[in-house]
């Protein structure tokens, strides 16, 4: 019935090269008016390419787009958003020292007084029931607060297409209904949305139709309602899932880190302060802590780590020795690995070549070091042993860990604290960026370690990961942890509450709060 | 035809050794051509100042004497701006070195001993560490920034220097002449080549260069410089301390920038006068950098630029070419070095410019 | 103290503290940008040198100022082709304009040393620019207005104007500027440029406002104390003034001190003029005792920016 009306965009034999990948090929695929359209694929798979050519960041090598049936011409996001392209990204692009109404004058190109432009945000925030105070300065603001600056930015300009690009990785479930509301209210208002994810759940339940892309290519169009998230997972994936094999009958021996009543006060301006935390971890035992980005994580990594120091030195006890105020290199002699979040310039120096890499923290349980002088030939062997025992792809061990693919990067960082065998592994967001298969093998290396006996500790914001993966969990919101939780009996309901910083409620309580339970929500991928 | 640069999967090596060399090789194209653009002899210029030094042997002792403290304040530097750490003060610290060796010299004026020279050394070092001292623990403690009180410190150190030798350490026998007395033997370095001008600064320079090699590349400590200064974040989480690391890297480029002082005193100049900073401290930095931050590296740069510096001499008495020509030959040096930075971690690629595309 | 000595001195103070100013405003805006540009000292001597040549040859003091306005950009933009085309360090190439401004400025200043020159004094009528009262408000050369006007000029871009605000922006996240769609290499050229030229005129003040002379390195570290005025100031116009000001005060207290003799002689010369690099120490340590005010730096300031290759 739609047949005469041009669909608002559309992309035909689209194809970008990139030294040494092909990041899209022959992509072709059309988003109608009023549709939420979602691109499905895995982190590589060249979602964010495609995206940065329709937005005017990028021109593709081959193949043409067409809006509302006219070629497409934006050479710059300037002139996109002229044509009513609007644009939230995964990281925003926001400007932490000034106002909202700053940040947000800023993308807008029009030279709208400072006044004129207050009363159109009030305007918007209105029409979608949204709460932003626009005189805030953009650090004393939460993520949730900070992708509405990113959305009033872009309903200012009346889009008649929207792009939210990974809108939801770092919401809280609460957050992301929210979030939906407002989109299914501009949809219906005619406004198409180009939805791009790899939550499956999230697809299914607010998208009309899903290009799956897989390497590239587009392997599938398909109705997300009539999928199940198995299937679509697996069309995004190429192969069927493996699951981790978890070995249920692991046990559980002595607790090899105790942590009593650790508090912290902001490391800087943008930090997080820790609370009081508590808990313990045995033999055996992969502990995980879930949680929004920025609630505390790295400064739990780092206090664990020895990079910030315990206020007493029994606040943190490792193997039943105190460490609290121990140095990293002292804690690592004595059976404790870590490895932060951050790859590059944190748990490796991307100048580096990896056998130096290595040195940067298997140098005392290796020996990579005697009285003060580097062994190179020692460290070269080190990183020649990570490299061939976690598949990683190098040159060598001359390679600088720059030159590294991310994923490449997570694996040897992983192989390098793995190879060390400490007693206690804490390691955060250990495959962020990974694909699939370095996934499934960097997770099924950590179960194995802990088959063997070490204590291990999960810090990420993939839950699916964490119920996959651990025994014990914990929610951190706002520098506090909440209390453990056997994975076997937890609900998604519950972490959802403490992720969105509900604490205190019971499982039971906490259901009679009028969220939505997403069906299928731990479908490992 | 458009060029445009694309990055390399590994900064190149070949290119981080290269490009000093081309960066001296283009200074003295440019410099002919910019020399004889203003209304000098530019061919000359560049004959004079970077060949002459070379060709005529009777300069190769000026090299040697002027390589030495360019060298062994290089060094230091170049640890300090690996650690990330912008001594840009040497000539101050160069400065105080001199003058506690000085104190050390008047101290000892009628007495004599092999002990007074490796005392005046120790004084040396200790003063251009003492005078980092104050950057350096506002920097850990304040994080107040070096750059800005090294340097500040140099003009302090200047004027500390004319208050000595304007007053308390005047000479009585210099016929009001701003200058104290005249080192004794045991107070001078010993020439190492009889009849030569060139005393003990040459092979110490030299040592000095070979000692900082070894530390930088073979020991942990070296490592942790590096790495400090290339990752602070990196550093922390390998339990390198960058406190300690930051007071390290000034004390070691303090202290050497103080030897040479002492070195220069016990040496060339035999006394202190007014005319003591000769500028090494600055040049020094060009050094560093033109020996891409490695010893070995710093020890030839040294030489080149003690050419330029024995080179603009001849310059200025052979075809009257004013001696600042040669600060801005050095200037030139490093602008045309630092824009050779960009080649180690991107390629020129040519751009088949397709129509209604505009390179970016 | 009588009034009129006060006046003379606050004069003084007031002339003293007019390049320090000019060279400071300059890099405020610089390092609102995002970058951090330590060749002022370069700049000003090549402004000084430029603008005595011309002022010299000329006659004309307005020309002397131009030249050196427009050499200070020209100079400036060595280091922003290093620094934001070529991602050159930002700190080295810093120190490599100074060198080679302390180079130009020796080379071409040597023909000038020891011819004089006119002071650029007020323009209004004698009756006013000389009343030993009124010459506080008319006494002044055209470039003590000038520097009023330029602060509160930068004061007005930075907090009242789009422009101000995308180069605020592009000081505070380089990435998210340049996705937005900004050219962020374009605007940092504009400011460099435009700082060069504020330092070029504030290097030009030397002969034409302070000692109507050519010697060779007579900023003597000025530029420098340029660069933790702005520090001290957390890059606030109005709080430069201030900072401008309190080492024009040093200088003049050190000036007259010195003339008056007497009890003063016991203190050292060397002393005296060791006071504005140590008030600079100083004023750097009182600024980190104080923390918050660091907030306010550009949060990308010194980093290079590569988005554009």
């Amino acid at each position: 019935m739609q047949n005469e009306v041009p669909p608002r965009l559309e992309m035909t034999g689209i194809t970008k090269q990139f030294p040494g990948v092909l990041a899209n090929d022959d992509v072709s695929f059309a988003i109608k008016r009023g549709e939420i359209h979602a691109l499905l694929g895995e982190n590589g798979a060249g979602k964010s390419t495609l995206v940065k050519m329709i937005y005017g960041i990028m021109r593709p090598d081959a193949g043409e787009m067409f809006w509302d049936g006219a070629p497409l011409k934006a050479r710059n996001p300037k002139e996109a958003r002229r044509l009513g392209i609007g644009m939230v990204f995964q990281h925003f692009s926001l400007f932490e020292a000034l106002t909202v109404l700053e940040n947000i004058a800023l993308g807008m190109d029009g030279g709208l007084s400072s006044r004129a432009l207050e009363a159109r945000v009030r305007e918007v925030l209105k029409a979608y029931k949204l709460t932003l105070d626009p005189h805030r300065v953009v650090s004393t603001l939460s993520v949730g607060e900070r992708q509405r600056i990113e959305i009033v930015r872009a309903l200012l300009l009346n889009p008649k297409l929207l792009i939210m690009d990974e809108p939801t990785s770092v919401l809280t479930p609460q957050e992301v209904t929210q979030l939906f509301k407002t989109l299914r209210q501009l949809a219906s208002e005619g406004c198409s949305i180009l939805y791009i994810s790899h939550k499956l759940n999230e697809i299914k339940e607010l998208c009309d139709t899903a290009t799956i892309l897989r390497g590239g290519k587009v392997v599938d169009e398909c109705d997300p309602s009539k999928e199940t998230s198995k299937s679509m997972a697996e069309k995004m994936i190429g192969g069927d899932l493996k699951a981790v094999a978890k070995g249920a009958e692991r046990q559980f021996g002595e607790v090899q880190l105790a942590v009593r009543g650790l508090s912290l006060g902001r490391g800087h301006d943008f930090g997080t302060a820790l609370k009081d935390i508590s808990f313990s971890v045995h033999s055996g035992e992969i502990f995980g802590i879930a949680g929004v980005a920025g609630n505390g994580q790295n400064e739990l990594l780092a206090a664990l780590s020895g990079e910030q120091h315990a206020k007493a030195d029994g606040v943190i006890e490792l193997c039943g020795k105190p460490v609290g105020t121990s140095e990293p290199s002292t804690r690592r002699k004595a059976g404790l690995c870590a490895v932060p979040e951050e790859r590059h310039g944190h748990a490796a120096v991307p100048d580096y070549s990896l056998a130096n890499n290595g040195i940067l923290t298997a140098r005392h349980r290796r020996e990579l070091v005697r009285s003060g002088l580097i062994k190179h030939s020692a460290s070269h062997d080190f990183a020649d042993e990570i490299i061939a025992e976690f598949g990683v792809m190098a040159t060598g061990s001359k390679a600088t860990a720059g030159s590294l693919s991310g994923g490449n990067l997570q694996k040897f960082i992983m192989g390098r604290e793995i190879l060390q065998t400490p007693e206690v592994l804490v390691i955060s967001q250990p495959t962020w960026g990974v694909d699939a298969g370095a996934a499934a093998f960097i997770h099924q290396a950590l179960v194995d370690m802990a088959q063997a006996g070490s204590a291990i500790v999960i810090i990420s914001q993939d839950l699916d990961e964490l119920l996959a993966l651990s025994d014990t969990l914990s929610v951190i919101n706002e520098g506090v942890l909440s209390a453990p939780m056997d994975v076997e009996n937890a609900s998604i309901e519950e972490i959802g509450l403490l992720m969105g910083g509900v604490h205190g409620e019971t499982a039971d309580s906490a259901k009679t709060l009028p969220t939505k339970p997403e069906a299928e929500h731990a479908v490992q991928v | 035809m458009q060029f445009r640069f694309e990055k390399r999967a590994e900064p190149s090596r070949i290119m981080l050794y290269a490009t000093p060399v081309a960066a001296v090789l283009l200074t003295m194209v440019l410099g002919a051509i910019i020399f004889t653009i203003i209304g000098y002899d530019g061919i000359g210029a560049v004959r004079e100042i970077f060949f002459t030094p070379l060709t005529n042997s009777l300069k190769w002792q000026d090299l040697a004497v002027k390589a030495a403290p360019l060298i062994i304040i290089g060094v230091g530097l170049s640890i300090g701006y690996r650690a990330n750490v912008w001594n840009i003060g040497a000539e101050g610290q160069y400065i105080i070195g001199g003058l506690a060796a000085t104190g050390v010299a008047l101290l000892t004026q009628n007495m004599s001993g092999w002990w007074i020279l490796p005392l005046m050394g120790i004084a040396g070092i200790a003063g251009g560490a003492a005078y980092v001292a104050v950057p350096a623990f506002l920097r850990v403690r304040l994080k107040v920034n070096e750059i800005l009180t090294t340097l500040m410190l140099t003009y302090v150190a200047v004027n500390i220097l004319n208050y000595l030798v304007f007053g308390p350490w005047k000479s009585p026998t210099s016929f009001g002449q701003p200058q104290t007395v005249a080192f004794n033997e045991s107070q001078s370095l010993p020439y190492i080549i009889e009849g030569t001008i060139v005393q003990a600064g040459a092979p110490i320079a030299i040592i000095v260069a070979l000692v900082a090699w070894f530390v930088m590349s073979r020991t942990i400590f070296g490592f942790q410089i590096n790495t400090v200064g290339s990752a602070p974040k990196a550093a922390a989480y390998a339990g390198f301390s960058a406190n300690k690391t930051i007071l390290l890297a000034l004390f070691i480029s303090g202290g050497l920038a103080g030897l040479a002082g002492m070195l220069e005193a016990a040496g060339p100049f035999g006394r202190m006068v007014p005319q003591f900073p000769s500028n090494y401290g600055f040049t020094a930095i060009i050094v560093a950098f033109l020996g891409r931050l490695h010893p070995i590296g710093v020890l030839f740069a040294g030489i080149v630029l003690a050419i330029t510096f024995v080179g603009g001499e001849v310059a200025q008495t052979t075809i009257a070419l004013p001696n600042a020509a040669v600060g801005i030959f050095q200037a030139m040096m490093l602008f045309l070095l630092l824009a050779g930075d960009i080649l180690i971690r991107y390629r020129v690629v040519r751009v088949v410019v397709a129509k209604g595309r505009e390179a970016t | 103290m009588s009034t009129t000595l006060l006046i003379a001195m606050l004069i003084t103070m007031i002339g003293a503290s007019t390049p320090i100013l000019l060279a400071a405003l300059g890099e405020l805006v610089v390092e609102k940008s995002g970058v951090l540009n330590l060749g002022i000292e370069g700049m000003m001597l090549t402004g000084a040198v430029v603008g005595f040549a011309v002022a010299y040859t000329t006659g004309s003091p307005w020309l002397g100022i131009g030249m050196a306005a427009l050499v200070g950009a020209a100079v400036s933009m060595i280091f922003a082709f290093l620094t934001l085309s070529l991602s050159a360090n930002q700190v080295a190439t810093g120190l490599a304009l100074t060198i080679f401004g302390t180079g130009f400025s020796a080379l071409f200043g040597s023909e000038y040393t020891g011819k004089p020159l006119e002071l650029f004094k007020s323009v209004f009528p004698a009756g006013l620019a000389e009343d030993p009262y009124l010459r506080l408000i008319f006494g002044h050369s055209p470039l003590v207005y000038f520097s009023f006007f330029m602060v509160f000029a930068v004061w007005w871009f930075l907090s009242r104007t789009r422009a101000g605000l995308i180069l605020r922006a592009v000081g505070e996240n380089d990435i998210s500027a340049h996705s937005i769609g900004y050219s962020v290499i374009r605007i940092r050229y504009g400011a460099v440029a435009f700082g060069g030229a504020m330092a070029g005129i504030g290097g030009a003040c030397f002969p034409l406002l302070l000692t109507p002379q050519w010697v060779e390195g007579l900023t003597a570290g000025r530029g420098w104390i340029a660069l933790a005025l702005v520090v001290f100031a957390a890059w606030r116009p109005l709080r430069l003034l201030a900072g401008a000001y309190l080492f024009g005060l040093i200088a003049t207290v050190e000036l007259y001190t010195q003339a008056a003799g007497g009890v003063f002689r016991i203190i050292p010369t060397e002393l005296w003029a060791s006071l504005p690099y140590l008030a600079t120490i100083g004023v750097l340590v009182l600024i980190s005792l104080g923390r918050s005010t660091n907030a306010n730096a550009p949060a990308c300031l010194g980093k290079p920016f590569e988005a554009g290759h």
